[in-house]
């Protein structure tokens, strides 16, 4: 299962537009249009080339919008190849994370009973070549058809499973689906079976934008229709129009697509068939011609590159290395050029409730006090990498912020009279002198990262918890995630974890993750096992349960958030904060940013809340600037 | 003049040298050995550093605590000491960091120490194994021979005719899954795993060479004059044979031992060795590769101790290949 490691590893993320509205992303760029220094004075002006050079996008399905679950291709096909009903801003901040009208001409009527969301499609909106013809309701409809065969292998059809009526896998081509319902080709209606304000969240994931049954019907495996995906957005991969759709074998035998090829380039140009006054320029600008993404395992060459003017910019699964970091950062000249914004995402070290010593919540406590998190900050490349996290939900979800820190100790550097105080108040503390003494407080196995940031920050951790007395052995893996989401292997604690929000709602993040009834044998995402009822804990062989359950207060913050103005966000920050403060299953360390460089030529840059990722569709650039 | 007793003690009384004539001096093999080392003064050099190199090694904590004040696994990320910038940048080396510190604060110099331990320990507790293994195994080949000699003269071929490594990384990867390891929880992940998969790969050369060597010995009068007298096959093995064997033996192993050193810091390197509380050179030269860039020391320091250990043991090794056995040409 990719859910957990696609919340992670992606950066899909964004707020509630309730929530978003308080905290605003600290470190989001500008808005869109803002020129570099050495721009023009004119502004953003249309026409170029922008080019991008990756080492290496994750594709989940081989660029299949329906199996794609990861931020990059989020930010793609929001911004430039799919359009949704609706779809956001595509900035940074708070704004980013807001919704807006894409192909329905405005927010849906939702009726009384909060079960039935009727939304009206705009005029002039057309599927690019090879199809040139216009988007009907049935085509957002087949979106939904498409993710639940079970054959494309749908990322995250589990959203949408069991919420909309009817709406269920099936190994065949589902005809219809009981509660979608297409009157005419501008009309489309969701009955859902439970109240589910998150719902216009759904229909703005790129999964569910408008697919022709004639093209995406003919690709029915995973990983297959990447290549023959039909535009309904403002650009196209280059050479669709050479694709033959008068009938699935004349497209197999024209295609696939030449301007995409998920193992080594992406070259976008303008869809001739999308019409600029269905859209608004604020969620889409759309200013240069072509868009090329590269690949280039080389880093370091990539960044040099942007440095020299031969590139625009760079998608990367990670960060700029440090050193480029360092030459950006202390350098007046190029500082502007260095590029950031908020992830909505929490970096933590999970605690399993059901393993000793975690089975205590006073040897969790103590491991939240003495966590040397401005150590672990340090590790990651110092304060531009983030802001020490004090909680579950990060500063875009919540209201909270970094103000709320129930273990706040000076300078984040960890208190250890403090976290000695708890110890003594546990049972692994045998002798009562505030270390964790037991025989389960020594070899107990810590699941890490091999890579750099995460290696670097280990010593860190080890060496805060072996001052309670908690001996760590650390098991360095690259299939971590496998690791700990195998709830037979037991795995007392990990510092690989991350979680990044789906949609900009609470509910994809502490309402989703702590969801006892969620746990699973294997895939699961729970790590902490919160909320183990004493049936799953005999099926599954865990010694150490049940444990303490959330999923009432989930419940009640759903509800809560349908009747509430700010979408529950009081109830689900309440939440929040009992999950640190009674249950505490995660040492919070890291809100991280998200940060990358651009070349000299480029007049517009922005950043994807959303996405967690460049806003493709506001990218400018100056030809006269380029080498 | 002073004569010596023969070590072999064949019970002849070296003869009262004439006048003027040069003096015929009865050695021994082992005395052969060290006069014809001591003339290889490369070797001798060679020696000495290993000797410095085990030294440091064995007392490294004396060392860290005593010269560094500081161990391996402290660290200094925040002030007063404070060896990595606001960046996540390591320093470089000062009066206080000889070698400059690492990505996480530490002290190089302490760690490139504790390294040292780490590749002798695994390059000679491999090696021991290895030898052990490839000296029994080729032992019983060479002298019974038939079918025990297929059997053993097959399975090293296969051992042999491994990519090694690739099968080394799967191994390791394969067992490193799950905590609880390989074998029933026998091999568990880290040093002891990596001991394991070391010395599973390098018993099949020695096998061979003591099989050759034994098959050309059971054929020697010696053998059929044990036989005669009605000595048992252990006899034999342990009394005629092994002693014979004992040159080979050296030479081969303390070849060994460097590239078993390599073969640690190679699974190192790619992240499958030792964890990270157990310096390693092999895994410091990753993490430096990262960053080289900007810290060179990083890569400077582990590398050169790296190439000092594994050439002064070729370099041993091939002194004691010449001294004793001085047929074998250069």
């Amino acid at each position: 299962m990719i859910v957990a490691a696609c919340g992670d590893d992606s950066a899909e993320t964004t707020t509630t537009a309730a929530a978003t509205s308080t905290t605003s992303g600290a470190t989001t760029t500008t808005a869109a249009g803002e020129t570099t220094t050495s721009a023009g004075t004119t502004g953003p002006q249309p026409g170029g080339t922008y080019r991008i050079e990756t080492d290496g996008i994750a594709y989940t399905s081989g660029g299949d919008p329906s199996g794609e679950y990861l931020g990059i291709s989020f930010g793609i096909f929001t911004n430039l190849l799919a359009r949704t009903l609706l779809t956001y801003y595509h900035t940074g901040g708070a704004n980013g994370n807001s919704l807006a009208p894409d192909l329905a001409v405005d927010f849906p009527e939702i009726s009384d009973d909060g079960l039935t969301y009727t939304f009206t499609l705009k005029d002039g909106i057309m599927f690019g070549p090879p199809l040139s013809r216009p988007i009907t309701s049935k085509d957002v409809e087949f979106a939904f058809r498409r993710m639940a065969t079970e054959s494309v292998v749908a990322q995250y059809e589990f959203y949408y499973d069991g919420l909309i009526d009817g709406m269920a896998l099936s190994a065949d081509l589902p005809d219809s689906i009981a509660g979608i319902e297409t009157p005419d080709d501008k009309t489309i209606v969701f009955h859902l079976t439970k109240v589910s304000p998150d719902f216009v969240f759904l229909v703005a994931m790129p999964a569910t934008s408008p697919m022709p049954e004639e093209v995406a019907g003919c690709f029915l495996q995973a990983g297959e229709y990447g290549r023959y995906v039909v535009s309904s957005g403002p650009y196209m991969y280059e050479g669709s129009d050479q694709l033959d759709a008068s009938s699935c074998e004349a497209l197999v035998a024209s295609g696939p697509i030449s301007g995409f090829d998920p193992e080594n380039h992406s070259y976008f140009v303008r869809n001739p068939d999308y019409d600029p006054a269905t859209d608004d320029p604020a969620v889409r600008a759309n200013y240069v011609d072509r868009i090329t993404i590269d690949l280039n395992t080389n880093v370091q060459d990539i960044y040099a590159k942007i440095r020299a003017g031969e590139l625009e910019g760079a998608v990367s699964s990670g960060n700029p290395p440090a050193d480029v970091l360092q030459a950006y950062a202390t350098d007046p000249a190029l500082a502007p050029l260095l590029k950031e914004g908020g992830d909505d995402r929490t970096w933590y070290i999970t605690m399993n409730l059901t393993v000793p010593p975690f089975d205590d919540v006073h040897v969790r406590r103590a491991a939240n006090l003495i966590m040397d998190k401005a150590g672990i900050l340090q590790a990651w490349g110092g304060d531009i990498s983030g802001v020490v996290a004090t909680h579950i939900q990060p500063p875009g979800l919540s209201g909270l912020g970094a103000d709320y820190d129930p273990y706040a100790t000076e300078g984040h550097r960890g208190d250890l009279a403090a976290a000695m105080e708890e110890m003594k108040l546990s049972k692994y503390d045998t002798n009562g002198d505030g270390l964790c003494d037991a025989p389960e407080c020594s070899g107990v196995v810590m699941i890490n990262r091999t890579s750099s940031n995460w290696t670097a920050s280990e010593p860190v951790v080890v060496n805060s918890l072996a001052q309670i007395g908690i001996q760590v052995a650390v098991q360095e893996a690259e299939n971590h995630y496998t690791i700990i989401q195998t709830v037979a292997n037991n795995i007392p604690i990990g510092m690989n974890p991350g979680w990044g929000k789906d949609y900009p709602d609470s509910s994809s993040f502490v309402g989703f993750l702590f969801d006892g009834r969620g746990i699973k044998a294997e895939g699961n995402y729970n790590y902490s096992m919160v909320g183990l009822s004493a049936e799953q804990a005999a099926e599954l062989g865990v010694v150490f349960g049940p444990t303490v359950s959330v999923d009432a207060d989930i419940d009640a913050c759903k509800l809560a958030a349908l009747e509430s103005e700010q979408g529950g966000l009081d109830c689900w920050n309440a939440l929040d904060m009992k999950m640190m403060e009674e249950i505490v299953p995660w040492i919070p360390y890291l809100w991280p940013n998200i940060l990358t460089t651009i070349g000299p030529a480029v007049t517009s840059w922005d950043f994807d809340q959303f996405a967690g990722t460049t806003a493709f569709s506001k990218l400018a650039v100056d030809p006269s600037l380029q080498r | 003049m002073e004569t010596r007793e023969s070590a072999f003690g064949q019970g002849e009384a070296p003869r009262e040298p004439e006048v003027g004539a040069a003096a015929i001096v009865g050695r021994s093999p082992w005395q052969l050995f060290l006069i014809r080392f001591r003339k290889d003064h490369v070797a001798i050099f060679a020696l000495g550093f290993l000797v410095l190199l085990v030294l440091a090694a064995l007392f490294a904590p004396v060392i860290a605590d005593r010269v560094a004040h500081h161990g391996p696994n402290d660290l200094f990320i925040h002030d007063p000491v404070k060896m990595v910038n606001e960046f996540g940048l390591p320093l470089g080396p000062n009066k206080q960091f000889w070698f400059g510190a690492d990505r996480s604060g530490r002290d190089l110099f302490v760690r490139v120490l504790y390294g040292a331990r780490t590749s002798l320990l695994v390059g000679v507790v491999a090696t021991g194994f290895a030898v052990f293994v490839g000296v029994t195994l080729g032992l019983i080949a060479g002298y019974y021979g038939g079918w025990r000699d297929t059997l053993i003269s097959r399975t090293t071929d296969i051992v042999l005719s491994f990519p090694l490594l690739l099968f080394a990384i799967g191994i390791v990867g394969a067992c490193s899954a799950s905590t609880e390891g390989c074998f029933g929880g026998l091999i568990k992940p880290g040093l002891q795993l990596v001991v394991f998969v070391i010395a599973l790969f390098s018993w099949p050369n020695i096998a061979r060479v003591v099989r050759g060597n034994t098959l050309s010995l059971r054929e020697q009068e010696f053998v059929d004059a044990n036989r005669a007298v009605g000595a048992s096959n252990l006899t034999i093995i342990f009394r005629e044979l092994l002693p014979n064997l004992v040159a080979p033996i050296i030479v081969y192993s303390t070849l060994l031992v460097p590239s078993n050193i390599i073969f640690e810091a190679a699974l190192s390197f790619l992240g499958l060795g030792v964890p990270q509380t157990v310096p390693s050179w092999g895994r410091q030269l990753a993490e430096a590769a990262e960053v080289f860039r900007v810290a060179w020391w990083m890569m400077l320091f582990p590398g050169l101790f790296l190439l000092a250990t594994t050439l002064t043991f070729n370099l041993v090794g091939d002194g004691l290949r010449d001294a004793l056995d001085p047929r074998t040409g250069r």
